[in-house]
């Protein structure tokens, strides 16, 4: 990847770019949190099919589902402050984008799928209501997994790694930096 | 270099004190919040479980929650020491006391919901 010119100062750039992964890390440990209540969820719904929209199970795993579209739609806005994460013609970064269509397919589908259970009580995994929050959801992985590899990226671009303390191990860190790492043993 | 409205002199580059204006509360202090962040996280992984403990033991087995719960906290807990490492590198900040105090602390709550909460 090319180096990018620098459009603010280093420091500053390396210091949001690590807020956006603290960001990104609340959001992921409050998905973490809520996974538990999937689980809750699928084995309440194995059990008594459908309760209610309200049941406990639901109350956190529907509140995520809010949270993280505007969660990122937060990441968003504080995404702009670092140039080089713009995405073409200076829009959003596409990444972000796709996950922020995600979630907001999950948000919505919140009210699909409660209009739906008000017919039919079956909650096998492939029903209709159940498409946008499978589909929203793995866009969303696909975008933030990229969004997240392009801010790692270019935190080893402006060299904000620190070398090992051990002498050797920063050896290998600074000829892994060179391309030459197995040169030794491959020639 | 264009700084934003308010930053720089006028014609020149940024200082040392616009740097420090545009970066605000920098990262590597931030593990105060960081460490909070954590435990609120693994207390609301705790809740969610408890939905199963307590409001649905016949259909979430409390094993499955244990499970779970131990799995969810491993992931929560490497985001966290992940999150702590990366914003002291390249400090001399080093918070290796208050990692090991909390990584230690929900360790051992962990173990104890394991063996006490449940039905």
């Amino acid at each position: 990847m090319a180096q990018m010119p620098a459009l603010i100062p280093k420091e500053v750039e390396i210091q949001r770019l690590k807020k956006i992964w603290l960001i990104v890390i609340a959001m992921g440990s409050t998905a973490a949190s809520v996974e538990v209540d999937n689980f809750v969820d699928g084995s309440l719904h194995q059990t008594s099919i459908r309760d209610s929209a309200f049941t406990p199970a639901h109350w956190w795993l529907y509140s995520h589902f809010v949270a993280l579209p505007l969660g990122w739609g937060a990441a968003a806005i504080y995404d702009r402050k670092i140039p080089v994460l713009r995405g073409p013609n200076n829009s959003m970064n596409t990444g972000l984008k796709m996950t922020i269509l995600g979630y907001l397919a999950t948000m919505f589908t919140i009210g699909v799928n409660e209009m739906w259970h008000f017919w039919f009580v079956e909650e096998i995994f492939a029903v209709p209501n159940h498409w946008m929050f499978n589909m929203g959801v793995v866009v969303a992985f696909m975008g933030a997994l990229a969004y997240v590899v392009r801010v790692y990226a270019r935190l080893v671009e402006l060299g904000a790694e620190t070398p090992g303390e051990n002498p050797y191990v920063a050896e290998m860190y600074k000829m892994a930096l060179e391309g030459k790492l197995y040169s030794r043993s491959i020639p | 270099m264009t700084l934003p409205k308010g930053f720089g002199s006028g014609g020149g580059g940024a200082t040392s004190a616009d740097v420090e204006k545009m970066i605000g509360r920098r990262v590597e202090n931030m593990t105060g919040i960081i460490t909070l962040s954590y435990i609120a996280a693994w207390l609301a992984t705790f809740g969610g479980t408890a939905a199963g403990y307590f409001y649905y033991p016949w259909a979430y087995p409390t094993p499955s929650g244990h499970f779970a719960f131990i799995v969810l906290t491993i992931v929560e807990a490497i985001g966290y020491l992940f999150s702590v490492k990366v914003c002291e590198e390249g400090t001399k900040k080093k918070s290796n006391g208050i990692i090991a105090a909390t990584l230690g602390g929900t360790a051992v709550g962990t173990v104890l919901i394991g063996v006490f909460v449940g039905i």
